[in-house]
């Protein structure tokens, strides 16, 4: 048997090495995401971190606990007697209740913070059905800071994807976004709720017909992505994806030049529709008629 | 603690005929509280819809209108109850003739709302399909409707078993619960009708 | 001499006889349980199935095994067809086999509504798989149902895959209400003598939490699914956008039982697992009183976090966080009840018998179920990946690898209870590492791809999330052919196992003081119960003769 000190030594070392291995995964988090593409990402990869940190901790002790009794505290096969008697121990579980307790008050308090963060950055426009629908809050943002935000309204039908650039007066089938600069989307759908997500901005947004819902952030990082629609809406959902791009603010110029002679691309779901894929089994099962290109209304 | 807790919820009286039946009364008080939230889920419904939609009322439709034939409905339904209750007493006293004057006389008032409730329904101008106010107009009404329905059902059962000899010499759980039951329809009577008559739409 | 072979014939006839009742309305609450128990396995085996079939889907990434509305059919009836005819009903038979023997009653309080009860299940369930039969095909909205999509009827069949669906979660609804009653009655009013609550087992306090979440949050759906049938059916627009109708509230109703649901499934798992590792550890359960008053917090807390589903909803901020921190608020008594676990078996006297590896199992991977689930409680994190196969995996940790491996460690620690006989403990073992394997090889790589971004419920991906899927693809196969082993143990094990003795486990609880099977009354003369749950120390749970005076004095309460 080992003596009490070095019980407590081993103890420490263990509590240590959970703690070093912790905060490694933790470390390690931010490599599991998508690139980070606008400034909110940053937030979102930070919380991200701090709760696999935390999550990692938790696993590691409990499973520890269980797996270091599996390897030592074997009775033998036909000792059915007790193991131990002690039925509870209040100040452990005291010491138990509590610190669940100031552990989710912390992860709450952090992402509280971090989700005001993401506020002042115009995460919170998206929310608020009320004014949205007036208009009044966006309206008094464009009034303080004109030409500051790009507005761009995104559409949405079963299973297509437009978007309209109403200060260029351009409607097409791929989204274009400035990099550095604030970007406003104004969400609507035509038929039913879709879903607004690109994994690399690290935020999603319903789109609930018969209700416009602004949000807006800042595109930082130069590419290509996709954006795909995230709330399920029918047979074509799969095929329901647009190309994104953030342009340097020179190529978003050019682009929006060029962008007037774009044609509108049928849909991803319109083309499978006409000619079905080879599929193994067929049920050709009755289905909603994916919705033809946008004409712009002029 | 754990004393208070037994105290508070009773030693069981478990094999007994008190027990059994009172197992009845218990599962048919569990089993109102549980139904009685299908109809909170409809006045949440109901309420948010209101509160959320701008014009209620589609243009040139009245709505549902306050009427003396709907109040004497309401009063009628409403005044079951009293007889409900004393049909109850007279049975506790193994008076069965008095006690199936008055359990008739119930279903009979029952009857006079549920013929009430379809002829409002048939004078009303919107349909089931006329916007919000008719959808919840018909749905809640009649999901109540249904309610009496099978009230009167259950109450024709225990006049039918009234007359089975003896049948209530070992107590007469099975008309208790009828009886609650049918309170029980009376009182999301009332809350529905403040909601669909007292709270009047603007035009 | 003749009077005992006369006995003994009619004992055989009877014998020969039993198979039986278990086709009819019997009213026995052991029958119904099994008939539970049965029923849903098939239910569970069929929506294993359809999901392998979507898993082969998934394991290329265009869309080549099944056309689209098929897959969406498919994974339609495979979360409605696992959480209403399998998980709840499962559970629900295991609660109607082991409650009244474990307060001490010769049956439940209704046992003719009992069984109807039961048969609704088989009734809801074939009425829902017929559904892909019809011209228009299964329902396609998904088990969650949302309105626009789930009242669009391309067909225009007034019966189409969608109503049956309604009116087979309706059917089913009821079924659950009547068990509710039933088994708040029976807890409540028909405990044996000196059962005081403190005295219930901990899987008596679960299924008695949960039911009453069953009683007051599903009444819920049903008045949210009537509504969707009208809707879809006779021309009304609750939730119908273009008409005035509000789609969102629809989801506030929904989840204000598909929420509490979860718990539904989980709280009675919790109760396995506090049942089966005090007996595979003999300690008494650490902390017996807080786990029991913890499955009622749980219950309360789970009432308020439902909007944690909407979060990208259009749900308005301080909606948001006042769900976010009431959603976290639920890690509490579920942390205590992990922790009181980890302390049982912490410096004990383990058997590594299969109950005790299911359970194991399960609380090992509940805890990443658990860790995942506060995580996606976070607001700003939860926006990025909702909807992706991050929840995908972390919903199929809690009820499959921690509900479904609890429900195993029942049926093999309560196998010699329910049939006399053992099950053979080598394929045991074998049907558990399969599991095992093949759980986490299935979900643990929808937690990467989640992160990654690949949204749920899509038939063809971007080949960049691949590898994950193929993985994942493979550990379903292998999750479905584990259960072979498991079947076939059970099947053989019934007709030719080793006879059971009534504890062979060693365990407490009234219900291993009776005869392995029970007697249709369950107990010759009803117990008095003078003990303290989980008094593992005592001479009769023991396989050595100590005669301590101190022990018993210690144990009585």
């Amino acid at each position: 048997m080992m003596t009490p000190i070095l019980e407590k030594i081993a103890l420490f070392i263990s509590v240590a090495l959970m703690i070093v291995i912790s905060y490694w995964l933790g470390q390690q988090s931010y490599n599991w995401m998508p690139v980070a593409a606008t400034a909110e990402a940053k937030h979102v990869d930070d919380l991200f971190s701090f709760l696999v940190a935390l999550g990692s901790f938790i696993f590691l002790g409990v499973v520890g606990m269980i797996v270091f009794s599996i390897i030592t505290c074997r009775a033998d096969e036909n000792d059915y007697t007790e193991g131990h008697p002690s039925r509870g121990n209040n100040k452990l579980e005291f010491f138990w209740t509590a610190t669940p307790t100031i552990l989710v008050l912390w992860i709450g308090w952090q992402s509280f913070n971090i989700y005001q963060q993401l506020d002042i950055e115009g995460l919170n426009k998206i929310i608020d059905l009320k004014a949205s629908e007036s208009g009044n809050k966006s309206m008094l943002i464009a009034q303080k800071i004109p030409n500051q935000i790009e507005e761009i309204e995104v559409i949405a039908k079963q299973w297509d994807w437009t978007f309209r650039y109403p200060q260029s007066n351009i409607t097409t089938s791929e989204l274009h976004l400035p990099q550095n600069k604030r970007v406003r989307l104004i969400l609507e759908s035509e038929d039913v709720i879709h879903g607004f997500y690109v994994p690399e901005f690290r935020f999603k947004q319903d789109m609930i017909p018969n209700h416009r819902l602004n949000f807006t952030f800042t595109p930082l990082k130069e590419g290509k992505y996709k954006l795909h629609d995230s709330q399920f809406s029918g047979t074509y959902f799969a095929l329901m994806e647009a190309d994104v791009y953030i342009d340097s603010p020179e190529a978003y110029g050019q682009w929006l030049q060029s962008a007037h002679n774009n044609i509108l691309k049928p849909s991803l779901a319109a083309t499978e529709h006409a000619h079905q894929p080879r599929q193994l089994i067929r049920s050709d099962w009755p289905t909603i008629e994916p919705a033809t290109p946008f004409v712009a209304q002029q | 603690m754990t004393n208070f807790i037994d105290n508070v919820l009773g030693t069981p009286a478990r094999d007994t005929r008190e027990g059994k039946k009172g197992n009845l009364l218990f599962g048919v008080t569990v089993f109102l509280l549980s139904e009685s939230m299908v109809f909170v889920s409809f006045f949440l419904t109901y309420i948010i819809l209101r509160l959320s939609t701008k014009q209620w009322l589609p243009s040139g439709v009245l709505g549902p209108q306050l009427s003396i034939t709907i109040i004497i409905n309401t009063i009628v339904l409403l005044s079951s109850s009293l007889v409900i209750y004393l049909a109850e007493r007279a049975i506790k006293k193994y008076k069965l003739v008095r006690f199936r004057l008055l359990w008739l006389t119930t279903s009979v008032m029952g009857t006079y709302f549920l013929v009430g409730t379809f002829k409002e329904w048939q004078g009303l101008d919107f349909g089931l399909s006329t916007g919000l106010v008719g959808a919840t107009f018909y749905l809640f009404t009649g999901f109540h409707a249904l309610h009496i329905i099978v009230g009167i059902f259950l109450q024709m059962l225990m006049l039918v078993r009234s007359f089975v000899r003896g049948n209530y010499n070992r107590g007469h759980y099975g008309v208790i619960s009828v009886s609650l039951f049918w309170h029980f329809v009376d009182g999301i009577w009332i809350i529905l009708f403040s909601l669909l008559y007292l709270w009047q739409a603007k035009h | 001499m003749t009077h005992s072979s006369a006995t003994n014939l009619k004992e055989s006839q009877i014998k020969q006889q039993a198979w039986k009742r278990y086709f009819t309305f019997n009213t026995d609450h052991k029958v119904i349980g099994i008939q539970y128990l049965v029923t849903t396995f098939i239910f569970f085996l069929i929506a294993g199935i359809l999901s392998m079939i979507l898993r082969g889907e998934l394991i290329t990434p265009p869309s080549d095994l099944v056309d689209r509305s098929l897959y969406n059919g498919l994974f339609t009836l495979h979360g409605t067809v696992m959480i209403f005819l399998w998980i709840i009903p499962s559970l629900v038979g295991l609660a109607n086999y082991l409650i009244p023997l474990m307060i001490g009653a010769k049956d439940m309080a209704f046992p003719k509504l009992n069984a109807i009860a039961f048969w609704l299940i088989p009734i809801g369930g074939i009425l829902l798989l017929s559904s892909f039969l019809l011209p228009s095909g299964s329902a396609q909205a998904g088990w969650w149902s949302y309105p626009p999509v789930s009242i669009q009827n391309p067909t225009g069949y007034p019966i189409n895959g969608q109503t049956i669906w309604l009116l087979s979660i309706i059917v089913l609804g009821i079924s659950s209400i009547m068990g509710g009653v039933n088994f708040l009655t029976t807890i409540l009013r028909m405990r044996a003598p000196g059962m005081h609550f403190f005295r219930m087992p901990i899987f008596v306090w679960t299924v008695l939490s949960a039911q009453l979440l069953q009683l007051f949050c599903l009444p819920a759906l049903t008045g949210a699914a009537i509504m969707l049938l009208f809707d879809l059916s006779f021309g009304t627009n609750f939730f119908n956008p273009t008409s005035g109708g509000d789609p969102v509230l629809y989801q506030h109703l929904f989840w204000f039982y598909s929420h509490p649901a979860v718990y539904v499934m989980v709280l009675p798992a919790f109760g396995v697992f506090s049942e089966v590792i005090p007996a595979f550890t003999r300690n008494p359960l650490f902390g017996y009183k807080s786990v029991a008053v913890a499955s009622f917090g749980i219950s309360l807390v789970s009432i308020f976090v439902w909007v944690h589903h909407m979060f990208a909803s259009g749900t308005p901020s301080w909606m948001r966080i006042l769900f976010m921190f009431s959603t976290m608020l639920v890690a509490i008594p579920t942390g205590v009840k992990v922790f009181a676990w980890t302390a049982t078996v912490w410096r004990s006297k383990l058997h590594l018998d299969t109950p005790m590896l299911f359970a194991l199992g399960g609380v090992v991977m509940f805890i990443i179920g658990g860790i995942t689930g506060v995580m996606l409680g976070a607001v700003a994190f939860d926006l990025h990946v909702n909807n992706t196969y991050f929840v995908v995996g972390h919903f199929h940790y809690v009820v499959y690898n921690t509900i479904t491996m609890a429900l195993f460690a029942a049926i093999y620690f309560w196998f010699p209870k329910m049939t006399g006989r053992m099950y053979h403990e080598g394929w045991g073992k074998i049907h558990f590492w399969l599991t095992f394997i093949g759980a986490n090889l299935t979900f643990f790589p929808m937690l990467p791809v989640g992160l990654q971004g690949m949204v749920r419920r899509i038939s063809s991906y971007d080949p960049q999330y691949a590898g994950w899927n193929i993985l994942a693809s493979l550990g379903a196969f292998l999750l479905g052919m584990a259960t072979l082993p498991f079947m076939a143990n059970l099947v053989v094990s019934c007709l030719i196992g080793i006879q059971a003795p009534n504890n062979p486990w060693y365990a407490t609880g009234l219900e291993w003081a009776t005869t392995s099977p029970p007697p249709t009354e369950n107990f010759e003369t009803i117990p008095t119960v003078t003990l303290a749950p989980y008094s593992y120390g005592l001479p009769q749970y023991s396989t050595v003769d100590t005669t301590d005076e101190e022990a018993i004095k210690r144990h009585g309460n």
